[in-house]
């Protein structure tokens, strides 16, 4: 699938009288693929869904998922909508069948091992797992948990011709009736975030739901709840008095990645420190951090050095014996003040979900 | 019709389908998607497409019942239609600590996707035999009672051919239940008379080092309790691999204000989050350890009350011996094992207490020389052992360790830097250590850090080894349930501690517990039931009869140590009687049966692959694997019984002290097909066994040390004197509760109800078995554990020979090994001279190999087995990201696919365990081409604590550091 030449609908920014919000402290993500799971098992088991997954965690520096999506455009530039290019399903990878009947049960002892049914991957969710960048002992790299942003100004929703796409006013998140979208992916071509994946069995887009069922239960989503790393808070932007709102607008730690592709995201990460670089003779590189400034300048734009020297300035505190509210708010004493209000066990919400089935 | 009527009856119908075309009964459980997907169905709204995706009949507890450490991680069940269909942490611990973060809400990617294993294509879930040659991949389906009655007359030849010692029970790691998994047929192996497989003896998770210094190594601190340090030291451990659910309290530490650094050959994933990156060449962390310490004593910034009073370096060396000063020196009578200190305040010699740690008014010199009379007149020359050891330790400088470990002499000095300021230090060292020929001279030199600085029994502080303790399992070992059977141990053990008293009045309770452990290690004292040996090491059945004489006997493998061959070291440690009690199977009792038991002996072994299918498996008659999914081992096996998975049936995870919270798991449902609950298989098992005993008139036997066994009443003794049925395993599960709560360790009142209601319960108490008093702490209910407080507080001796911490061991071997104090040695050329070094470590994918196979799990990463490699070994040899390379030594060679890796140390190579062979071509794993020695001083004994008992100073292979050289092939 190539280009699309195709030009956008003019910039529009859709207000949700709520906007939910995440922010992921990457100095605690441990690239451990929970979220993902969480994920994969509660909404994309269905079939034409194995290869997607709408929550993905990359090592940066890397290519990501899918492949390059960082070079495939879309979103905006001063508000102009910017040519965005449709990922293949070899860029995203992933979701082999397997062997197993050939390898356990059919007489071919060890003529035959364990392998992907068909073409030989070249790609995948996590393909560059761990690689990251840098030379021994001075290579580097962190974990990115990714998922659909529910922008504020989400490029998706706008370019979709047949009005498929919608933010939910009461809570901004960003779906789609898939009921009415016909599979002509204008939305992932629009998207600059490449977080939007075709449905091969049913012909129409899919994307990360925030889980809105269960925040309309008052249970926070399953990538959040489910992370064993603690580090995914859930709430409302502009909750005055909770983490989210804090991190974001008054300590100004938490960043939206890639702020250039003017969307607006609603994901925001806390950059990442890195253990200091090893000059020759191995003493301590205080001067040049180990993951490059420029580099994460890239990712999250000019206001990262401010938060890494908040984040900096804050650890100095306490190890010099001070206290810190911020570091405080991140150790998280207990695990439920991540998601306030979003604390319900899904088990109280009931058993059996009385939807209607006609 | 609604859509709950038809995903139940496609269930069903396809059940009934299989069950009625014969051969696809080997076909996988219908897919989950498809039951998912089935039913046509219109919605008021698109939204409740997917709020309908969100719902569920029933919510139980789970866990996954898998040697993972701390594990225990509880779950929520969720159930639709008779399938699990997804799970989700149950998230119930309590904060137990004010300021201290909660545990929640616990668990990883494995055990959100468990449901996607037991609907796997790996699953197995009727009773097969083999049609093909072994591992061909041809089976057939039995019936129970065509598989029992296999199994039964294959032991009964055995016992009749060459004793009950033959029938080889495999523990292994794929099971962490307590009710089911590998325990009852271990149960039943004892009872026949078998041998039984040390489990921590086969995964190589024995912390000898630790154990040489402290007596034991069953002790560590609860993970909340990390949060406590100031300076984390990751060092052989790379968390956010291997402590998934645990790893936060490192990071929110470091927000706390503690400091992080991470030792490690490559910049490992943990490495990322820490403040201090310190690499070292693979192999040498003794001598870092050594070189941070000597700054330590040479800056004065040790601990002396701390060295003083709980380690054994104020203790007397003589000069002349390089041995302990004795009591039998001295006094010419007496014990050999009372030794003494230089009284600084009196300025003489004075006896160190073997009851207390509590030096009273005395000030032990820790420097000086010394001259002192014997009972035969001489006069010999002695020192403190921490002169000798700070004599020892001018060869590590910081410069000439550096020559050694590759870290910087500044990088050193920092390091040390950072231990002296800090005032709590916790090492996170994990099971690596174990798997280097030398590991215990690394935790040794680590030990000795965390002493000097007075690192021990306080919270934030420490190092860890492993604990199961708390729970009483006394199920193993009794022969009645409830109160009786209970009391029937208990009068038991009063005796054998009687015994051990009257032997030496000065043993504390946690030197009994271990002394009543080691009775029935060797001479089944405390069952009532008699049965065979606790466990076995397995160096005996690996040297005698798998084929490793050959390989241990390899001059050019060999440690350099080595004054002598590593054959003459095995004889005379059989000789003098070291291993007394477990040596098993004896030379010319060759095995019969191998029962493998959720483990997987041929993924696991270090060059099982190679030896022990070359050397066992051609003389076992038959081989038995018990699983739920298809492991390398159950494709080489002859029977394969399909295993009840986590949520199919009652069960606890084996408790640990890192959480010390018991976590329990409940059947969701029932389990596929005709797989059956372990108990009941073994049950059954038991059953027909003395079944065809009866029937070709055979009852009576003995094994080789003379104990006899029946066949006749087999059943009831398994059973409980009869009173657990095959599918009351729950009754099992009370009883260890009641137990348990007899004990002390669980809360008055706690019974199944309180976990069917709560999921967990915390321990209140460590528990009466040794492993619990090695813990040597109490449980407050407000406070994070940390262990070693009896000793550190109460001033309680340690169970070593000298009584305290001990870093200078004066045993014949250690010293003619030159490691009496601890040492940097460098590993043997494992595998031949070759440029690079392949080492290993968890990887973040799988539990051993459970999940590692798993299709959701597989497409989270490559999806096949890599080797880790540095970019510039790479260039040398032409081989580019994700070619298949060939690995290869003078042990054996196999395929397997690079991945790139910058972290990579040049000269490593990484393969994370543990792929399954079957994953690799040719089903040739890494694992063929580790020769999986054992280090020779671990043979050595009847020396204080140097003495086996169950997970105990036992002998284990190793696999880090393997010589190896990659080449780029087709």
């Amino acid at each position: 699938m190539a280009k699309n030449g195709k030009t956008a609908a003019p910039a529009v920014t859709h207000k949700a009288q709520n906007q939910l919000a995440m922010v992921f402290d990457l100095n605690k993500c441990i690239g451990c693929q929970t979220c993902s799971v969480a994920c994969k098992t509660l909404w994309t088991r269905d079939e034409g869904t194995d290869y997607q997954w709408w929550m993905t965690v990359n090592t940066l520096p890397g290519k990501g998922c899918p492949m390059d999506w960082e070079q495939m455009g879309g979103g905006y530039r001063d508000g102009v909508p910017q040519e965005g290019t449709l990922p293949t399903r070899d860029e995203f990878g992933g979701g082999w069948d397997f062997n197993y009947d050939e390898v356990f049960y059919q007489g071919k002892g060890n003529t035959v091992h364990l392998q992907p049914v068909g073409k030989k991957p070249t790609w995948g969710p996590n393909w560059d797992e761990d690689q990251g960048a840098g030379e021994y002992p001075n290579a580097y790299y962190f974990y990115m948990p990714r998922l659909c942003n529910h922008c504020t100004h989400p490029a998706c929703v706008e370019a979709c011709p047949r009005g498929s796409m919608y933010k939910r006013p009461q809570d901004g998140i960003v779906l789609r009736d898939e009921e009415n979208c016909r599979g002509l992916q204008f939305c992932a071509e629009a998207c600059p975030y490449k977080k939007i994946y075709f449905n091969y069995v049913k012909k129409v887009s899919q994307h990360c739901i925030m889980c809105f069922p269960r925040i309309e239960q008052g249970v926070a989503p399953a990538c959040a709840r489910q992370c064993p790393g603690r580090l995914v808070f859930v709430g409302y932007l502009n909750d005055a008095e909770r983490p989210i709102h804090k991190l974001v607008n008054k300590w100004e730690v938490a960043l939206p990645l890639h702020p250039e592709y003017g969307t607006d995201p609603n994901i925001f990460y806390i950059p990442p420190l890195s253990p200091y670089r090893l000059k020759e003779d191995g003493s301590l590189d205080t001067e040049t951090p180990r993951i490059p400034n420029e580099y994460l300048e890239r990712l999250f734009g000019p206001r990262v050095h401010k938060a890494l020297n908040t984040m900096k300035s804050e650890l100095a505190k306490v190890r010099a014996g001070g206290k810190s509210e911020l570091l405080d708010t991140l150790i998280v004493y207990r695990w439920h003040t991540l998601f306030e209000p979003f604390t319900r066990d899904p088990v109280e919400v009931g058993g059996p979900q009385t939807v209607q089935v006609l | 019709m609604s859509r709950l009527v038809t995903r139940r009856s496609f269930i069903k119908g396809t059940g009934a389908a299989i069950a009625a075309i014969g051969m696809s009964r080997l076909v996988p459980l219908p897919s989950f998607d498809r039951i998912m997907t089935t039913a046509a169905r219109t919605y008021s709204s698109f939204e409740d497409v997917y709020r309908q995706k969100w719902s569920w009949d029933k919510v139980t507890w789970g866990t996954h019942l898998v040697d993972c450490y701390p594990g225990s991680c509880s779950w929520r069940v969720y159930t639709k239609d008779g399938v699990v269909f997804r799970e989700e942490q149950g998230a119930q611990y309590p904060q137990v600590e004010d300021r201290v973060p909660d545990m929640n809400p616990r668990g990883c990617q494995k055990g959100g996707c468990f449901s996607e294993v037991m609907y796997g294509s790996e699953r197995i879930t009727y009773p097969l035999r083999r049609t093909g040659e072994r591992g061909e991949g041809k089976w057939e389906r039995i019936t129970w009672d065509e598989a029992m009655t296999t199994i039964a007359d294959a032991i009964l030849d055995a016992v009749e051919s060459h004793g009950p010692e033959s029938i080889i029970h495999e523990f292994g790691s794929g099971e962490g239940g307590v009710v089911h998994g590998a325990l009852p047929s271990w149960r039943l192996t004892r009872l026949l008379g078998g041998t039984v497989l040390d489990s921590n003896g086969l995964t190589s998770d024995f912390n000898v080092g630790m154990y040489e210094t402290f007596g034991k190594f069953q002790f560590a601190s609860s993970i909340d309790d990390w949060y406590h340090a100031d300076l984390i030291l990751m060092w052989h451990m790379n968390p956010l691999y291997t402590r998934i659910p645990s790893a936060h309290y490192i990071m929110e530490a470091r927000y706390n204000g503690a400091r992080i650094v991470s030792i490690a050959p490559d910049y490992n994933a943990s490495t990322i989050h820490a403040d201090l990156y310190v690499p070292v060449v693979p192999g040498t962390d003794a001598a870092l350890a050594l070189a941070v310490s000597k700054i330590v004593i040479d800056e004065g910034a040790y601990n002396a009350e701390f060295v003083k009073e709980q380690t054994d370096l104020p203790l007397l060396v003589r000069s002349d011996t390089r041995r302990y000063l004795r009591q039998t020196d001295v006094e010419g009578k007496g014990r050999e094992d009372q030794l003494y200190f230089w009284d600084a305040k009196a300025n003489e010699l004075a006896r160190a207490s073997r009851k207390t740690l509590d030096l009273g008014d005395t000030d032990p010199q820790l420097e000086g020389t010394f001259s002192v009379k014997l009972a035969d007149g001489s006069e010999v020359e002695v020192q403190p052992a921490f002169a000798l050891l700070r004599e020892h330790l001018e060869q590590y400088t910081p410069e000439h360790a550096s020559q050694t470990t590759g870290t910087a002499a500044g990088t050193i000095r920092r390091m040390a830097k950072m231990v002296i300021a800090a005032k709590r230090i916790h090492i996170l060292q994990g099971f690596n250590t174990p798997k280097y020929y030398h590991g215990d001279l690394m935790e040794r030199g680590m030990a000795l850090l965390l002493a000097l600085t007075g690192n021990f029994g306080r919270q934030g502080t420490g190092m860890r080894g492993w604990n199961s303790s708390q729970l009483v399992m006394a199920n193993n070992l009794k022969a009645k349930p409830g109160f009786e059977g209970f009391m029937e141990l208990a009068t038991n053990q009063l005796d054998l501690e009687k015994k051990l008293h009257h032997e030496d009045p000065d043993l504390t309770a946690e030197m009994l517990a271990i002394g009543v452990e080691r009775e029935e290690a060797t001479n089944s004292a405390l069952s009532p039931l008699r049965m065979s040996g606790m466990m076995i090491p397995p160096h005996f059945y690996w040297y005698w009869h798998a084929g490793y004489k050959d390989v241990w006997n390899k001059r050019e493998w060999a440690d350099t140590g080595m004054k002598r061959r590593f054959d003459e070291y095995f004889q005379e440690a059989v000789d003098k009687g070291w291993w007394d009690g477990v040596v098993q199977p004896a030379q010319d009792q060759t095995p019969q049966v191998l029962l493998g038991a959720c483990g997987n002996t041929l993924r696991r072994t270090r060059g099982g692959a190679k030896q022990l299918l070359n050397h066992a498996w051609p003389n076992f008659k038959l081989v038995v694997t018990t699983d739920y999914r298809m492991s390398a081992t159950g494709r080489q096996s002859d029977i394969f019984l399909p295993a009840a998975a986590y949520y199919e049936k009652t069960d606890f995870r084996f408790p640990t002290a890192h959480l010390n919270f018991l976590v329990f798991t409940e059947k969701a449902v029932e389990p596929p097909g005709e797989a059956k609950e372990e108990w009941e298989i073994n049950w059954l098992l038991a059953k027909k066994i003395e079944e065809r005993a009866k029937a070709r008139g055979v009852n009576t036997y003995k094994d080789r040390r003379g104990r006899e066994f029946k066949f006749s009443g087999l059943l009831d003794r398994y059973s409980y004197n009869g009173e657990v049925g095959p599918s009351e395993g729950e009754k099992i599960a009370e009883d260890l509760i009641f137990d348990t709560v007899r004990a002390g360790a669980l809360p008055e009142k706690t019974n199944l109800n309180t976990f069917r209601k709560k999921g967990i319960v915390r321990f209140t108490h460590v528990g009466i078995d040794a492993v619990g008093m090695n813990m040597a702490t109490d449980i407050e209910k407000d406070k994070t554990i940390n262990p070693l407080q009896w000793h550190t507080r109460d001033k309680l001796p340690y169970p070593t020979y000298a009584r305290r911490i001990q870093f200078y061991i004066d045993h014949e071997w250690f010293l003619e090994a030159g490691e009496q104090l601890p040492v940097h040695k460098p590993t043997p050329k494992m595998g031949g001279d070759f440029p690079l070094t392949m080492t290993s470590g968890h990887q973040r994918w799988s539990i051993h190999s459970m999940w590692v196979v798993n299709q959701v799990l597989a497409r989270t990463h490559r999806g096949h087995p890599t080797l880790c490699m540095n970019p510039d070994d790479m260039k040398q040899r032409g081989i580019a990201d994700d070619d298949t390379v060939l690995v290869h030594n003078d042990m054996s060679s196999f395929k397997v696919r690079v991945k790139i890796s910058p972290s990579c140390r040049p000269g490593q190579v990484v393969i994370y365990h543990a792929w399954e062979p079957y994953q690799f071509p040719g089903g040739k794993s890494y694992d063929v081409a580790i020769p999986g020695l054992i280090k020779w001083l671990h043979l050595a004994g009847g020396y204080g604590h140097l003495r086996y008992y169950r997970w105990n100073w036992v002998p284990q292979q190793v696999d880090r550091a393997v010589s190896v050289e990659v080449e780029k092939t087709a």
